[in-house]
């Protein structure tokens, strides 16, 4: 009987110490998830998907990485330049202010609209908005991490 | 404005890849976990075997050799563990690429409860042949619908764009079950519909967060802004707090009507944390928090059913013969079980057939885990709580979008707060509330709502926009009926 109850006490610590190799294993994929994320540097606090532009310039699909202050416009010297024939020149401006960002008309002829409404000043944006200026369409998404 | 759109290789213009190309991905670190999880669950069931037939030996007086590597009830078990490397199968074709700790985590936990529907005794509960048969069918089912929904799921649109409907539907469940709920042991909670009967707050919770999800990702510009000032409190434009109250009423009419304070708290613990997680603004918490309290009393002084709950958290051994007798017993069960248990199988001496606590493969699962593989057994099983939480906020951050951001913290965020709550509640560390200790305790509405929280929570994990796979010469198949067609 002895034989027996050491290979049942042995059998209960190798059930418990099969819970801990799987708890082990487990946390080695999440540090390394975790560090692999914490190497990729990710200074860009949200992108610009566009979604559609009728010229094909920039074609739909592709991204730009966005700054804490972004200015969009026909005009070479915007951080990310428009070519429509309904963009001004300085068109509108995309700013992150803490927690949330914001979009702002710069005084353009034909306007900005964020999900078909026209935009009055300095207006609050979330990601998965869309933005339309001139005839070009564009989503606020977040930025990988 | 002649030009005709030009769009990246294999992008169309709505930003989808052009064809679905499904490609089997080989999914290693899933594979390797699963594989512990089945020699775990392996070695758990030997132990239990040879742990029972020395138990029966002694009581028998037989001296004769007792066979100690043959696991108990290895058909049931190995039937689940199977079905796990099934779903992983299916993962591997389908070839998204979605979360690989989610399911060996949540497979872990399902075959530990497994395990103890098998050493309970059998005629507890199950129609379908015993306890731990009817439970394989719940597991089994509730893993077919991790996989639909992990394979399945691709789009978010049907959650996101009837966020109401859904409400809707979440305070239809509620009034049915008000209304046409059957009392069990003096809650309203089990909705019958012809043969079958489930608890809809269970499934109430999954909508909840998806209610929650759509409603906050909408409005957070909204709430982050501060127009109210009472006193010293800045707070959003007042008819954004409508739903917060809303919420604060629905949590109180669940313990006035249902008696079902375990719902109640689940469901509010989870509307502040997403609030706090969408806003990140302390004051909504500390206001919520205040609610609480402030309702906490009234119901405490008004209703006969908080008082008790309350008064025996307080005190168990005023009356451990009646109205304290779990705890008493969930509370020498967790000391008997001591650094590292019983063993499986050597705890809980049964009475006349029973185990001394009832309602144990429910809500005290964690009491009998706690007695049979001690301290360090249910340290780890809390391991595996913290671990789906992680990788839920994980799938959270890396997320595209606000809704799907908030989806996925909720939905992990249900699962750890619900088995905080009833952990908690077996440890008498906050007043004992009955919910079921997630993918453990025994019960169908319980495993169906949870499965269908992994489910979403795979599919959300997908990290899209991969490159595309590579032209590829076609398969080999494809060249043989080439062939014969020419």
């Amino acid at each position: 009987m002895d034989a027996a109850l050491v290979a049942i006490w042995v059998l209960r610590l190798l059930f418990l110490a099969m819970l801990y190799a799987f708890l082990y294993f487990v946390v080695r994929a999440l540090v390394r998830d975790l560090r692999s994320a914490a190497r990729e540097p990710t200074v860009e606090l949200g992108r610009l998907v566009v979604v559609a532009c009728p010229s094909g310039e920039p074609p739909p699909g592709s991204t730009f990485a966005l700054d804490a202050i972004t200015s969009l416009g026909r005009d070479v010297n915007n951080s990310i330049v428009l070519e429509d024939e309904f963009v001004s020149a300085n068109h509108a401006a995309l700013t992150y202010r803490g927690r949330a960002w914001y979009v702002e008309d710069l005084g353009s002829t034909n306007g900005t609209f964020v999900n078909g409404g026209q935009v009055d000043g300095l207006s609050p944006i979330a990601f998965g908005d869309e933005i339309q200026i001139g005839q070009i369409r564009l989503r606020l998404e977040r930025a990988r991490p | 404005m002649s030009s005709v759109a030009r769009a990246p290789a294999g992008i169309r213009l709505d930003g989808r890849p052009d064809r679905l190309r499904i490609r089997p991905r080989f999914r290693g670190r899933e594979l390797g976990l699963l594989v512990v999880d089945a020699l775990a669950l392996y070695i758990g069931a030997i132990s239990l075997g040879a742990t029972e037939r020395f138990r029966d030996a002694l009581a028998n007086g037989s001296n004769g050799p007792i066979n100690l590597a043959s696991p108990a009830e290895p058909g049931l078990l190995l039937t689940y563990i199977a079905a796990l490397f099934a779903v992983h199968a299916v993962f591997v074709l389908a070839g998204r690429r979605t979360d690989q700790l989610l399911l060996p985590a949540v497979g872990l936990l399902g075959g530990i409860g497994l395990l103890l529907m098998i050493r309970l005794p059998q005629s507890l509960a199950g129609n379908l042949g015993g306890l731990a048969q009817t439970q394989l069918v719940w597991l089994l089912i509730g893993l077919g619908i991790v996989t639909i929904l992990g394979v399945a799921v691709r789009n978010d649109v049907w959650l996101r764009r009837y966020k109401y409907t859904w409400a809707a539907v979440g305070v239809g469940l509620l009034l049915l079950t008000f209304v046409f709920g059957n009392d069990v042991n003096g809650a309203r909670l089990t909705l019958s519909l012809g043969p079958v009967s489930g608890q809809p707050s269970e499934l109430l919770k999954v909508i909840l967060v998806i209610f929650l999800a759509g409603y906050l990702s909408e409005n957070r510009p909204l709430l982050v802004d501060e127009s109210t000032r009472i006193g010293p409190i800045r707070l959003p434009p007042l008819p954004y707090l409508a739903p917060m109250v809303a919420m604060w009423a629905i949590a109180l009419g669940i313990v006035i009507v249902q008696r079902d304070l375990g719902a109640a708290l689940l469901f509010f613990a989870v509307f502040l944390l997403l609030l706090y997680v969408s806003t990140a603004r302390v004051s909504f918490v500390v206001l919520g928090l205040a609610a609480f309290v402030v309702g906490a009393v009234v119901l405490y002084f008004l209703f006969g059913h908080v008082r008790t709950r309350v008064d025996v958290w307080l005190d168990p051994f005023a009356d451990p013969a009646g109205t304290g007798y779990q705890i008493v017993q969930a509370l020498h069960a967790f000391a008997r079980g001591g650094l590292i248990g019983t063993g499986l199988g050597a705890g809980l001496p049964t009475v006349a057939g029973r185990p001394p606590i009832p309602a144990l493969h429910t809500d005290f699962p964690f009491a009998a885990l706690g007695e049979e593989l001690g301290l360090v057994g249910i340290l780890a099983i809390l391991g595996l709580y913290l671990v789906l939480v992680q990788r839920g906020l994980r799938i959270a951050s890396a997320a595209q979008d606000e809704f799907r951001a908030i989806l996925a913290a909720g939905l992990s965020l249900v699962i750890g707060v619900q088995a905080f709550i009833i952990a908690g509640g077996n440890l008498k560390l906050i007043p004992l509330t009955g919910i079921t200790l997630p993918f453990i305790s025994y019960g169908g509405s319980s495993l169906l709502a949870n499965s269908v929280i992994v489910g979403l929570l795979i599919a959300l994990s997908e990290r899209a926009r991969e490159p595309l796979p590579p032209p590829r010469r076609p398969g080999r198949l494809r060249r043989l009926l080439d062939r014969g067609a020419a």
